[in-house]
């Protein structure tokens, strides 16, 4: 009976485990892609990319999504399926002025609202990144 | 008729004192294949003293890592207004950014240099990575950076 009780709780114990480790990647290290692949498909969608590390098997990204919040997100290296994503509240008021300089700027198709005005910048700047 | 040229000449030199104020310059920076995340730039004008005039770019959003464009931080102060208008996204490893801008002509040729601060995450800040002067006679002329920047040119 006692021994049956052990098998029990060891077994509860192992499904618990196998449980909380859904968020982790176990995808085989000779099929996992590139990380620069990762940040080159999501800065196409609209990220703006910190820094991506690896994390419990998954590539965790740190950065700004395409609607401007901050978000740190889990993607399996193999196929870049978006495991896990957590938005981060910003904490102090310049950035939350940020963001609001975020939406306009999403709202102006990627264009800044925002005249310069330093005196030196006639008129908005045209620029690209190649 | 006498009227008319009169009328023509204050339109033309309407004209011309407007875009005689300010020059169409192009700024090509581009970056060296280093290892790390994308790279924030400060590109800024001093005087012949080094002492900060003005922001003309800031690539990288995130306000919060200013601080590691050291030359540019210290004199702007990282002043809102100073950069307001005048940011985009920050630059990854070997690309090139490109921006085309309307400047004040009297910052040309009158001993102001131009100034790139660059810095990347977990990497070394490095102060005045570019630093040209800004005159007629350097355009077109590609100039080496000392950090991430691979090369720097302005074109009129």
């Amino acid at each position: 009976m006692k021994n049956r009780s052990i098998a029990l709780g060891l077994s509860m114990f192992l499904l618990t485990g196998a449980a909380l480790a859904d968020d982790d990647c176990d995808d085989p290290v000779s099929g996992w892609q590139p990380r620069e692949n990762l940040r080159q498909q999501l800065e196409a969608d609209g990220w703006e990319v910190y820094r991506i590390k690896v994390d419990d098997g998954c590539y965790e990204v740190e950065g700004r999504n395409q609607y401007g919040s901050r978000v740190e997100a889990s993607f399996a290296p193999s196929n870049f399926e978006l495991m896990e994503l957590e938005r981060e509240d910003e904490d102090d008021d310049d950035d939350e002025r940020d963001d609001d300089e975020r939406r306009n700027y999403q709202a102006d198709g990627n264009r800044q609202q925002t005249m310069p005005s330093n005196g030196i910048v006639k008129g908005r700047p045209s620029v690209s990144v190649q | 008729m006498r009227k008319y040229f009169v009328v023509f000449g204050l339109v033309m030199t309407m004209f011309f004192s407007a875009t005689a104020s300010a020059r169409e310059v192009t700024f090509d920076t581009q970056l060296t294949n280093y290892r790390g995340d994308g790279a924030y730039l400060a590109i800024y004008l001093t005087d012949s003293n080094g002492v900060y005039q003005g922001t003309l770019w800031i690539a990288g959003r995130d306000s919060e890592y200013y601080k590691h464009l050291r030359g540019w931080a210290r004199g702007s102060r990282m002043r809102r207004a100073e950069y307001d208008g005048l940011t985009g996204a920050s630059i990854t490893s070997g690309r090139t950014l490109t921006m085309t801008m309307n400047i004040d002509d009297s910052f040309i040729d009158n001993g102001y240099e131009i100034h790139v601060d660059t810095a990347v995450e977990d990497r070394r800040d490095n102060r005045s990575d570019v630093m040209v002067p800004l005159t007629s006679e350097g355009a077109g002329k590609p100039v080496a950076g000392r950090g991430y920047v691979k090369s720097f040119t302005y074109n009129f």
